[in-house]
């Protein structure tokens, strides 16, 4: 009985330090972006409550429309490409026994590694005294302007976060794969299914779950790239990488307009939440 | 006798062909194995013949260096900034790792075992803050540190990143699955709630605690963003934001790559030494 009186207050007295630091950093900060959004918060502290005024010069903004449509293109191509090499890299490793753990190792490597490294050696990399322009010149091919032409630049910045990042998809993809009994497998194959065959209608299905999970976590990574395009373009050539977070950073921390930058976070948000409801959307019925 | 021992002698003979067929049918996929990791690991590789190319000779990729050097490497280990930038990263890893598992087991035990009013509420506020992108509060995060005074100070760069909702809810989970019956017997030999969670609950958790003390030392040394707006001189700035300030222009690349190459050491020595933990938990854990 004694216990049960005391477990209200040492329950509470052992959540007290997170409670503390959520409700100051990250709850209070939260309802804050909302609140800030609704003034023109600038760098001296100063502000005046606009209403919805931020909320208009957005969609008045030409920039901001130009980002957004940056920020979509860049995801629709990093999304499926990062996919795709996850999905090829874990079937690889899946079909293949021989040291096998020596090229998951190899290809799990850049993850653990940051996006500003990824960002240091691919800038070199895309230059025109760089690696791949070397190659090529040996070649007598080129020099690309990989980070010069805006059309290219998107691509050759999601190649950089899909090298960085794929390690993480591939392993959650790899289990997946191991989950599915291999009596499946095997039975199809006594009826004469072919490899391909075996994929599209056992594998392929039975992984649907997991692959809906990668396509969302990185979803959501495609709409929060900042490192690479900060270290490799800056937002240029000609706003071409100017993506929603970068345009938080620049009216944020380079105009010091803190109310329009909460503004841009707002729409960041709308996304990743929109994002996340559909994915719960979808686990739910998966279990139901 | 002679049957006993020429049977396994057959069967690992049939074990053997039966290799032999399927290393017939996958030795191609093998070869795009070993092509993919290779391709994969060689911007790091690239990046270390450069670092270890003498300073302003030709190298990679126009041709292989003549001789290898370690002058570049010492001359960035000898330069303050560096040195400062690389004590300020273990200082920001190592203080978050330790006050994130200590805040997080005790949040996580809380959740899990103990009874106390609005504890449901809590979590889920907790998890439900996992829905909102730290960039996305980044303006109010700063505005509020700064009025704090916290702008260009430790504290300000460590405490905002040790709210980690990632962090409670993995605790909280495995500290579920302890039985009931651990705790009940430590409290009717009359120890008391501290004791507990420190004899019982660190213990048993160790294994869960190193994997996210792993994951949170390579958040934390590769994070770029908040150590970037909130670290505005030497005295606080992180070594991936300080890697950014330094600019090809000025620096011969030999420089820049072992910048690089140093910056990447802690992040391979965990791979190195704890890959198959980092590899698991991924795959059980989902952790990012």
């Amino acid at each position: 009985m004694r216990h049960r009186l005391r477990d209200p207050v040492t329950g509470l007295l052992f959540v007290l330090p997170v409670l503390v630091l959520f409700l100051i950093f990250r709850i209070f900060p939260s309802l804050g972006a909302a609140g800030m959004s609704l003034t023109n918060w600038n760098i001296g502290g100063e502000w005046d409550f606009i209403g919805a005024d931020n909320y208009a010069r957005l969609l008045d903004d030409v920039n901001f429309w130009l980002s957004l449509r940056v920020t979509l293109v860049y995801a629709a191509v990093y999304v499926p490409l990062t996919l795709l090499v996850a999905l090829g890299t874990a079937l690889l490793l899946h079909q293949v026994v021989f040291m096998r753990g020596l090229f998951r190792g190899m290809l799990f490597l850049p993850y653990v590694t940051s996006f500003v490294l990824a960002g240091i050696i691919w800038r070199w990399i895309y230059e025109f005294d760089g690696l791949i322009n070397g190659l090529l010149a040996k070649a007598d091919l080129g020099p690309v302007a990989f980070l010069e032409q805006s059309a290219v630049v998107l691509p050759a910045l999601a190649v950089v976060s899909v090298w960085k990042g794929f390690g993480y998809s591939m392993l959650i993809l790899l289990a997946g794969l191991k989950s599915i009994p291999s009596s499946y497998l095997e039975a199809a194959t006594v009826d004469g299914a072919g490899a391909w065959q075996r994929f599209r209608r056992i594998t392929l299905p039975l992984l649907k779950p997991t692959i809906f999970f990668v396509l969302v976590i990185e979803t959501i990574s495609a709409f929060q790239t900042f490192d690479t395009i900060y270290v490799m373009t800056g937002g240029g050539p000609a706003r071409a990488t100017y993506t929603l977070i970068y345009g938080i950073y620049d009216h944020g921390f380079r105009s010091f307009d803190f109310g329009y930058a909460a503004t841009w976070g707002m729409v960041l948000f709308a996304i990743v939440l929109v994002v996340s409801l559909v994915q719960r959307r979808f686990l739910d019925r998966g279990n139901t | 006798m002679t049957i006993t021992a020429s049977r396994p002698v057959a069967a690992a003979g049939a074990v053997r062909a039966a290799r032999r067929r399927r290393w017939r049918t996958t030795w191609p996929l093998a070869a795009l194995l070993a092509l993919l990791s290779v391709l994969t690991v060689s911007p790091f590789v690239a990046m270390f013949v450069v670092a270890l190319s003498p300073a302003g000779r030709p190298t990679v990729p126009t041709r292989w260096p003549e001789s290898l050097t370690l002058d570049n490497i010492t001359r960035v280990l000898a330069s303050s900034g560096f040195a400062t930038w690389t004590l300020n990263s273990v200082i920001y890893a190592g203080v978050s790792v330790v006050i994130i598992l200590l805040t997080a087991s005790m949040a996580g035990y809380a959740f899990a075992k103990k009874r106390f009013p609005g504890r449901e509420a809590m979590f889920w506020t907790f998890l439900a803050t996992m829905m909102v992108p730290f960039q996305a509060t980044l303006i109010p995060t700063f505005v509020l540190v700064n009025s704090l005074n916290g702008v260009d100070t430790f504290w300000g760069l460590i405490v905002p990143t040790l709210a980690n909702s990632q962090a409670v809810f993995l605790m909280r989970q495995f500290i579920l699955g302890l039985p009931d019956e651990l705790f009940d017997a430590a409290k009717v030999d009359g120890a008391s709630e501290w004791r507990v969670y420190w004899t019982i609950v660190v213990p048993l958790t160790r294994p869960i605690l190193a994997t996210l003390g792993v994951f949170v030392f390579l958040w934390h040394w590769n994070d770029f963003l908040w150590p970037l707006v909130v670290g505005q001189s030497d005295a606080t700035r992180t070594l991936t934001v300080g890697l950014t300030t330094l600019r090809t222009e000025e620096l011969q690349l030999s420089v820049l790559m072992s910048s690089a190459a140093v910056s990447v050491v802690p992040c391979l020595l965990v791979f190195f030494l704890l890959q198959r933990y980092l590899v698991n938990s991924i795959a059980m854990t989902g952790l990012k």
